[in-house]
């Protein structure tokens, strides 16, 4: 045994773990982006790749489970889909005219025009990530930064919390490490939303600190305040699901289902700019009105 | 000869580990059980140890344990000196006091990756959120047992890519 610990085997064991552990200990305080960074820019691409494979087994496989008459009206049915394709394909101005019909379902653009958006696709989801955090496919080099919000056409779905060059990691509206000041737009009442290990593998979340007499109810609608410049205002959220009593004081939490499913989402929007970003919510007197609803009255 | 195969091992135990990484990132492939999904690096290199001498295991263990903690957008660090170790002593076991076969690979398998997750939920979750009872129960156990499943599929592998590119004696 004390020839083993004298062996060079184990000096280099030795100098490995503390190597590693300086590694871990930078990164911890310091943020090691470059080591990430340099990780993100080889397997952001791969890892892309793979998931459109995936995609596209998913739907070769699911063939498997289609009787044969299933086929031969799949089979027409593509048929027709070719032929309408191929008269698109033709018309050049036809395809561009689907492509602005296309832009105006993506309702979010347009009910938001100030904010700046960018398009992006989930690559990656970790087996170890306990609260639903995620990877997608652009990075610094596409304008996104930490804190940038992250969407779906359902309402707010996370955080970026950490970018490199072309990826960057989402941390999840699940996670406890998130917490996003919200309103209920019926009510007029505000609390801030959580999540615990608990309601996150349920998939909802907690909009806590509501007072005593709270009137919130099931099927009230959750969005995003604004408060703090960290997220644009009336994000929607999700709904009022139901109203507990809080387990440590005489306040009330409600629980939120969000209208996104958190942990299967696959495409997003990340908003790298909106009005009154990374600005505190003006204080305004007592009494006066948010000049913001006098305008839509 | 020897040393041509031993590089081309080592190349191969490499992909092996990316196209792993690769397929446990890739969101929808393994279908989750209970909500989680199997951490598959953790028996590449363990069974990657069982057959390589201590250094080399080690080293693999670093690779493994490096993506893993890219994966999972924490202190890169923490799973590298965790496989790190572990792999060097799996390594200087399999050499020194067992036979390498399916059944010690299975009990080799069931307390490293134990022990992996355990250092998971102690260092990455106990001390930083709430409920750890519940994390533990619910999420860290259930990918115990997943991640096991693993085991006998990588060893099999590893074993067949040891043998074919295996020192010359």
């Amino acid at each position: 045994m004390k020839d083993f610990f004298k062996g060079s085997s184990f000096k280099v064991l030795a100098i490995a773990v503390v190597v590693l552990l300086g590694l871990a200990a930078f990164t911890a305080t310091a943020g090691g982006a470059f080591v990430a960074g340099l990780l993100g820019f080889v397997s952001a691409p791969m890892q892309s790749i793979a998931t459109d494979v995936t995609g596209n087994m998913t739907e070769f496989l699911d063939l498997e489970s289609y009787s044969k008459e299933d086929l031969q009206a799949l089979v027409e049915q593509l048929q027709q889909e070719r032929s309408a394709l191929a008269q698109q394909l033709v018309d050049y101005e036809e395809k561009k005219r689907e492509n602005e019909q296309l832009k105006q379902q993506l309702a979010i653009a347009q009910l938001e025009p100030e904010n700046e958006m960018r398009s992006a696709s989930v690559i990656g989801r970790d087996p170890n990530e306990v609260f639903a955090g995620f990877s997608i496919d652009k990075g610094s080099l596409s304008g996104v930064s930490e804190g940038d919000p992250v969407i779906t056409s359902q309402g707010l779905v996370g955080v970026v919390s950490q970018v490199y060059a072309t990826s960057s990691m989402v941390t999840c509206l699940l996670s406890e490490d998130l917490q996003v000041a919200a309103v209920s737009i019926d009510r007029e009442e505000s609390g801030v939303i959580t999540s615990d290990i608990m309601t996150a593998s349920a998939g909802l979340l907690r909009l806590n600190y509501l007072s005593s007499e709270t009137k919130l109810e099931k099927g009230d609608i959750i969005t995003t305040s604004g408060a703090g410049g960290a997220y644009p205002a009336n994000i929607i959220i999700g709904e009022v699901q139901s109203v507990e009593k809080s387990e440590n004081d005489i306040s009330k939490y409600a629980v939120v289902k969000p209208y996104e499913d958190l942990a299967h989402v696959k495409d997003v929007q990340v908003i790298v700019s909106f009005p009154g970003k990374g600005e505190e919510a003006p204080v305004r007197p007592e009494g006066e009105e948010d000049p913001a609803k006098e305008d839509g009255e | 000869m020897r040393d041509f195969n031993r590089v081309i091992r080592c190349l191969a135990y490499t992909l092996e580990l990316l196209v792993l990484f690769m397929l446990q990132e890739t969101p929808g492939l393994l279908p989750p059980i209970y909500g989680v999904r199997p951490v598959l690096l953790l028996p590449a290199v363990i069974a990657i140890a069982l057959f390589e001498e201590e250094i080399p295991a080690m080293a693999f263990g670093i690779v493994g344990g490096l993506f893993c903690d890219f994966g999972l957008a924490g202190a890169l660090g923490f799973h590298g000196a965790a496989l790190a170790v572990l792999c060097f002593f799996i390594s200087l076991q399999s050499r020194s006091v067992m036979q390498v076969n399916l059944a010690t690979a299975l009990i080799t398998g069931a307390w490293s990756i134990g022990l992996t997750v355990c250092a998971q939920w102690f260092f990455l979750y106990y001390f930083t959120y709430s409920m750890p009872e519940y994390a533990f129960t619910h999420h860290y156990l259930p990918k115990y047992f997943y991640t096991m499943l693993f085991v006998p599929l990588l060893y099999l592998l590893n074993k067949a890519l040891y043998q074919a590119l295996r020192p010359a004696t």
